[in-house]
């Protein structure tokens, strides 16, 4: 099994998911920084309502593809992709994408916690307002649903006027997803987001991103193999720059198609 | 004793030379400023009374203060810090967000520099050039105006500056939520640097309150007390400046005292910059 190519690898795996079930589905993806080519000929379907992991050594273009979704590289001059991101049936690379409501439908949560400069409250009102004209016991009552799918709201219910930057770092990147969902994004996507907490915050984490599928499509960037094998239905193994393995969680980790990703969940490298 | 061991007591002997020069010299610079801050308080104290801030410049020989010196320098610095905010900050969010890599924006950051170590006095006459001579009139307003271009430069630098020191994932967080940048910068960015742009404005207030050579070629002065600033405004340093060359005790008392508000205001406002930058680097 070991010597299949990658490409046969990742027609098999595809095959996996119903193409109806298919909410993000990146062909063929060139990423550009300048003149250096980050991103080879990625395809890679993100399935809707299920944890899709990203795992490949520091480099790989993991977060790159995650940058991709919600075009957040358009902010830099100089970054360029090419391909087809179809999210729903849209190609989102096309000239005419409104990148603010796009990025709407797509969150994002960051590897260091980011809270604003404001109160809790609002924090998580932030992204709503920018879109929706809610009266206050409405906005309540969105601020309130947030936190409790974040798991953080029976710690703040009695602070909502409080500075987020009072909170702790796990506290912090809960009210980052918080402030995430508030606004109903269809996709989700998390750039390494339990890489600066502890064990405990972390696990927490991990528990929301489980219970926050049931609405949204999520995608996680990490470098922990074992959340990745937690909280993940699918996952896609990268190195440099290409999608090596894509498959169910389970089969890339139990039954890995190539050697390369074998040595990399067996630690052998990364 | 051996070569080693001299050469070792060589470097001791230099070290201990270096550590005595450097002290002394530093010792040098603070007498001087001590002399400066003596002098200022034991001449400028003495006529430091409520006088000084409820009448105007008197003619020599009769009594008065600095009431109008002082309101002023006040309406001026002020109002230049009004037009300075706007333009520095303006110009200071397009270098960091928007225009600073391409060449446009080195040539504006370049210039900025330029400004910012310009000869107050060059500001002065360009203002007269193009405010005062077409208008016929010394002006308070044109002296605002001369401040004005003193600050927009410290202004500009410092809101580039801490607008860099935001993390770029704070950026990104709002973009995130689609929001256009721009939202993010007014609701996000400048909240978040705002100790950092409150002090860039306290030193450019601390630059401008003392600046003479722009004033007398643009506000000039005015020996009674005047809210309008359509026509020539007395300030405290023009004041102090004619007052302290001149042959009447009285006068160059009302200089002294002109200078220590000065100085005491700037060392306010640095102390309070200070301690505001402190804050910022707390949180």
């Amino acid at each position: 099994m070991n010597n299949v190519n990658a490409a046969e690898v990742f027609e098999s795996s595809i095959a996996d998911i119903d193409r109806a079930q298919v909410k993000v589905d990146v062909r063929n993806l060139d990423f550009f920084y300048g003149a250096s080519r980050a991103l080879k000929g990625v395809s890679i379907p993100f399935a809707r309502n299920k944890v899709t992991a990203l795992i490949g050594p520091s480099g790989c273009g993991k977060s790159t593809l995650l940058r991709t979704l919600n075009r957040m590289y358009a902010l830099y001059p100089g970054q360029k992709a090419t391909g087809e991101i179809m999210l729903d049936g849209e190609n989102i690379l096309g000239p005419r994408v409104d990148l603010a409501r796009l990025r709407a439908r797509v969150g994002m949560v960051f590897q260091k916690p980011t809270p604003f400069p404001m109160s809790i409250y609002d924090n998580v009102a932030f992204g709503v307002r920018l879109y929706e004209n809610l009266s206050k016991p409405d906005m309540d009552a969105r601020v309130e649903e947030a936190l409790t799918r974040a798991a953080l709201w029976d710690e703040v219910k009695d602070k909502l006027k409080g500075p987020g930057l009072g909170l702790s770092g796990g506290q912090q990147q809960r009210l980052c997803v918080a402030r995430g969902v508030a606004v109903r994004p269809e996709v989700l996507l998390l750039d390494e987001p339990t890489s600066a907490l502890d064990p405990i915050s972390s696990a927490k984490l991990e528990d929301t991103v489980t219970r926050l599928k049931a609405d949204h499509t999520i995608v996680i960037v990490t470098h922990n193999l074992g959340q990745a094998a937690r909280v993940s239905d699918y996952t896609g193994f990268m190195y440099l720059g290409e999608l090596v393995e894509f498959g169910a969680t389970q089969d890339v980790f139990t039954r890995p198609a190539t050697s390369r990703t074998s040595d990399y969940i067996t630690g052998r490298f990364g | 004793m051996t070569a080693a061991s001299a050469k070792v007591a060589r470097r001791r002997a230099a070290d201990l030379a270096f550590k005595v020069f450097c002290t002394i010299v530093t010792l040098a610079a603070l007498a001087a400023l001590a002399t400066i801050l003596w002098s200022l308080i034991s001449q400028g104290l003495p006529g430091i009374n409520l006088r000084l801030f409820t009448q105007s410049t008197p003619a020599p020989g009769s009594q008065g203060g600095l009431a109008n010196a002082i309101m002023g320098s006040l309406m001026m610095c002020v109002l230049a810090m009004v037009m300075a905010l706007v333009v520095g900050v303006l110009a200071g969010t397009w270098l960091a967000e928007y225009g600073g890599r391409s060449a446009y924006g080195s040539v504006v950051r370049f210039l900025n520099d330029v400004l910012l170590s310009a000869p107050s006095i060059l500001v002065g006459l360009f203002v007269y050039e193009i405010v005062v001579a077409p208008l016929h009139s010394f002006s308070g307003f044109a002296g605002a105006v001369a401040l004005a271009l003193l600050a927009v430069p410290v202004i500009t630098r410092t809101t580039e500056d801490v607008l860099l020191l935001q993390a770029a994932t704070l950026r990104e967080a709002g973009v995130a939520l689609g929001a256009p940048l721009s939202f993010v910068i007014r609701t996000v960015l400048w909240r978040s640097a705002r100790s950092g742009l409150l002090t860039g404005a306290l030193l450019a207030f601390a630059r401008i309150s003392g600046e003479t050579a722009p004033l007398l070629f643009t506000a000039l002065n005015n020996q009674f007390f005047s809210l309008d600033m359509r026509h020539p405004t007395a300030n405290l340093p023009v004041v102090i400046f004619n007052f302290a060359l001149s042959a009447y005790d009285d006068w160059r008392q009302l200089a002294w005292s002109g200078a220590l508000l000065i100085a005491a205001t700037v060392l306010t406002v640095t102390v309070v910059a200070r301690i505001v930058a402190k804050e910022q680097s707390r949180s």
